[in-house]
């Protein structure tokens, strides 16, 4: 039951090798740590998978079909959806219709239903509504549903993206950095809703610094280094992997923090 | 025969016009490559250069040379003006790339609308700087205005080579373009070199003007039409990329000396659109330049 | 559920509520005032509601998408000449040549579209500008149709069929219908999924896609929408005035809009018609000295984008941040 498989996925930029022939397969369930010192290339190989950047080698397939360099739109309509390193909230909307635009492709109103507003379409937008009201509760930001996206401390601004792309409703989940900027009981509280997301059947691609959270919400772990895969398992078999600390050497400190 | 030495006879005006066009595409690239920006605004810089020298000229009787120098200093300064009172205040407050345009854009309808105030909407034009016969080589004449712009321009060209590569501001204008983050760590002071691309820009747009008026007109309303002219000759150069937008400027005036041929005169400006058009949509990182 | 419903419902009172009608009042007064006093501001405000249905187009391509064109007065131009010829060489009535000529303007919209939005940033604007001036040099040189410089004259007057709105009065409240029509549109587009979609575009490009909106399609649809209103202004302004030339359309009307804009504020639903009202009839004095209206309408757009970049319209519009104007492209 692979959800999603890589095979030796590889990207250039110039010379510089940022994702060297990497192949894993991820499961339809659960939660998948991507975890690598700084630059290691799991940035890009996120925007590899979501179509935003084309493989210069290699091949994608999500539930058995070849979606290796289509459009990232095409990829989300596929069920996969991804979250961003930096941010990128639509800062020009409230809170609530971030999470409304995330259902987009679940919805089918164009400018007739805009303009003429007919039964369907009001009761789509009742139902979108109230999906949106549902996902704020669930990551705990309704009380802020009227406020203006970029109003939202940072921390907060993290939880909106996860509610955004939840709306989505993914098959897939790819987190890049979640809880970069978050607190430790913000931290503790994402720990908990990504485990929620999993339970619900969605699986997670998470990528993270925070080694308490890996520990504590991850199935399984793969490890990249200069591009390259160099160790694929249990958060706890990983930990130990002689050549994964020394990729950390100098790094970030592994363990339970 | 006859048709041949026409041919070549406009494709010769088309370089030097040309030549023009290439000086006024540099003035893009020193202002992109110091900030980021493009300045909409360069087309009125090209117009004053022109305009400014024939008042000192005409209404001050000055001689040309100081009238052209003169003019030179007065729209560097013009420059230098629009940078502190329209880019400035827009950059200090993180202004979006499209802001910055439509304001540039707005300052030269501005500078436009205050040249037909106080100028009239006459056409005006400059004597020829050398007043002999054109040289003839084989049934092709060439003025010595032509000389002029290409001497001119090929200068001015050298001059900014040795600018950029041997004095230290140069040296650090080129640092700006190439990481402004990294350059101004280093203590280069990134907003003077600001206002010193904007003077030089400008300064490049009028040397253009002046060149290029006594083998047209000059009106108020030339700037536009120059601009983008200019506009193109960087973008098929490579955008920022100097000498890449003198050869695009060289480019350009033969496709529109030929278009001037074929099509007529009247169609000269649609030409250098759709140049500009097909770049844009199939080669936008310009003849020269890699993908970005 | 019913946790859920409650919170739905508007807190509390705010008075932003009333001030957001504010600007409807200021314009409605503007309107209503012309419409009683009659003569010659009449003139002037039907004018404005003219320039309102090209910036209400304005306005969802730039506000709403946060995309940048220099080249609307092309689709206007489009639709006036097509309305100008259809109406004087082959004696179409208004209603018809209307029609044609918005379909027409948007068919080149559609194929301009197609390449043009692929650019960005200043590319986008060079090209959108490169798009407006080819379009005004054919107005000149294409004068078998156009009749050049010399322009079109006798074209008729508004009118269905026989009917023709010839009155002042007549002109302003059609115009005035016209403009609550497609402000209404504007503000239906603006709270639908479609707006939501163009908004998403406008805030982040890289976010929209990978929440699977489709961004070069919703540009096209923008910019479509955007094309249709400058089409429908250029066609009504020939009407109206009897006459076009190539100035009519030329890039004063540019820098005309994109005050109109952001003196009423850009991305907000009144702020077109409130723009076009006011810097139609603030500059009064202006009118006279026809050399000093584009040098005083530059001037206001540089001050308002470094002072005032939302405009009059938000300050009293809750929906727009109070955040810089567009996004990083
Ligand atoms: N668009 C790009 N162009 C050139 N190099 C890039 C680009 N994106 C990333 N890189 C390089 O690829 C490497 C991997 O980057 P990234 O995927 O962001 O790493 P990580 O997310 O693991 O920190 C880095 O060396 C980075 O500089
Ligand atoms: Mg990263």
């Amino acid at each position: 039951m692979t959800t999603l498989s890589l095979k030796n996925v590889t990207r250039r930029f110039g010379g510089l090798v940022a994702v060297d022939s990497v192949s894993f397969d991820i499961g339809s369930t659960g939660v998948t740590a991507v975890i690598g010192p700084n630059g290691a290339g799991k940035t890009t190989l996120f925007s590899l998978i979501s179509g935003a950047l084309a493989p210069s080698d290699g091949q994608i397939f999500l539930d058995g079909r070849d979606i290796t360099g289509i459009r990232p739109e095409d990829v989300a309509a596929r069920g996969l959806i991804r979250t961003f390193q930096l941010v990128q909230l639509f800062q020009n909307m409230s809170v609530l219709d971030n999470v409304k635009a995330g259902q987009h492709l679940h919805t089918r109103g164009g400018i007739f239903a805009a303009l003429a507003r007919p039964g369907w379409a009001r009761r789509e937008e009742t139902q979108i509504e109230a999906r949106a009201w549902e996902l704020l509760e669930f990551v705990g930001l309704s009380d802020h549903a009227h406020a203006f996206a970029t109003a939202l401390p940072y921390g907060q601004q993290r939880l909106l993206e996860v509610a955004r792309a939840l709306a989505a409703k993914p098959k897939l989940l790819l987190l890049d950095e979640p809880a970069a900027g978050l607190n430790a009981d913000e931290t503790k509280r994402l720990s908990g809703i990504i485990r929620r997301i999993a339970e619900t059947g969605t699986a997670v691609l998470l990528i993270e610094h925070d080694m308490t959270l890996v520990m504590n919400t991850a199935d399984e772990v793969v490890v990249l280094d200069f591009g390259k895969k160099i160790a694929q398992g249990l958060p706890e078999e990983v930990q130990k992997n002689p050549d994964v600390l020394a990729a950390y050497l100098g790094g970030v400190e592994i363990g339970h923090g | 025969m006859g048709d041949l030495s026409f041919v070549l006879q406009i494709l010769v005006s088309g370089l030097g016009v040309g030549c023009v066009y290439g000086l006024i595409g540099i003035g893009f690239c020193v202002i992109y490559n110091a900030s980021g920006i493009v300045n909409f605004a360069q087309g009125a810089f090209v117009m004053l250069g022109g305009m400014i020298t024939h008042a000192l000229l005409q209404r001050a009787g000055l001689p040309l040379p100081l009238a052209a120098a003169i003019s030179i200093v007065l729209v560097a300064a013009l420059g230098v003006v629009v940078e502190r009172v329209v880019v400035r205040p827009l950059w200090n407050r993180q202004a979006t790339m499209f802001v910055m345009i439509l304001a540039t854009l707005a300052a030269q309808i501005v500078i436009e609308r205050l040249t037909l105030i106080v100028a009239g909407d006459q056409p005006r034009t400059l004597p020829v700087f050398t007043d002999l016969p054109p040289i003839r080589i084989g049934t092709i004449a060439i003025g010595y205005q032509f000389l002029w712009i290409v001497g001119g321009s090929l200068t001015i060209v050298t001059l900014l080579a040795l600018f950029f590569r041997m004095t230290n501001t140069g040296k650090a204008m080129r640092a700006c373009a190439i990481n402004r983050e990294a350059a101004s760590l280093l203590g280069i002071p990134v907003s003077r070199m600001l206002a010193l691309s904007f003077a030089l820009s400008a300064a490049l747009g009028a040397i253009a003007g002046i060149l290029i008026t006594p083998t047209q007109y000059t009106a108020f309303n030339v700037g536009v039409p120059f601009a983008i002219s200019g506009f193109i000759a960087a973008i098929v150069g490579g955008f920022g990329r100097p000498f890449g937008a003198f050869l695009g400027g060289l480019m350009l005036g033969l496709v529109q000396a030929i278009a001037v041929v074929s099509l007529g005169a009247g169609l000269k400006n649609v030409a250098a659109l759709s140049v500009l058009l097909v770049f844009l949509f199939f080669r936008p990182s310009g003849l020269l330049g890699t993908s970005k | 559920m019913t946790s859920l419903l409650a919170t739905t419902l508007p807190s509390r009172f705010r008075w932003t509520d009333t001030l957001a009608w504010l600007p409807w009042i200021i314009s409605a007064g503007i309107v209503g005032y012309a419409f009683l006093s009659g003569g010659y501001v009449v003139t002037l405000v039907v004018f404005a509601l003219i320039y309102a249905v090209f910036v209400i187009g304005l306005n969802i391509f730039m506000g709403f998408t946060n995309q940048v064109s220099f080249g609307q007065n092309a689709f206007a131009a489009i639709s006036g000449y097509t309305s100008a010829v259809l109406t004087t060489a082959y004696e179409w009535t208004t209603l018809p040549a209307i029609a044609v000529g918005v379909a027409l303007a948007v068919l080149c919209a559609f194929l301009i579209g197609y390449p043009t939005l692929r650019l960005k940033g200043h590319y986008l604007a060079m090209g959108t500008l490169a798009i407006g001036l080819i379009t005004y040099e054919i107005s000149v040189e294409w004068s078998s149709v156009t009749q050049g410089y010399m322009g079109i004259s006798g074209i008729p007057p508004l009118g269905i069929g026989a009917y023709e709105v010839t009155s002042d009065r007549g002109q302003l409240a059609l115009l005035v219908v016209i403009v609550l029509i497609l402000t209404f549109m504007s503000a239906r587009i603006r709270t639908s999924r479609l707006g939501r979609a163009f908004f998403a575009v406008a805030g982040s490009e890289d976010a929209a896609r990978a929440l699977g909106v489709d961004v070069a399609r919703y540009k096209l649809a923008s910019f479509i929408l955007s094309a249709a209103c400058a089409a429908l202004a250029g066609s009504l302004f020939v009407h109206v005035v009897g006459f076009v030339s190539p100035e009519v359309f030329g890039l004063h009307m540019v820098i005309l809009s994109f005050t109109m804009l952001y003196v009423g504020g850009i991305g907000t639903v009144a702020g077109p018609l409130l723009g076009a009202l006011i810097v139609s009839l603030l500059p009064d004095t202006f009118r006279a000295f026809k050399d000093y209206q584009d040098l005083a309408y530059g001037a206001v757009l540089i001050l308002l984008l470094i002072y005032a970049p939302r405009g009059l319209a938000a300050l009293f519009d809750r929906y727009v941040p109070a955040k810089k104007v567009g996004g990083a492209p």
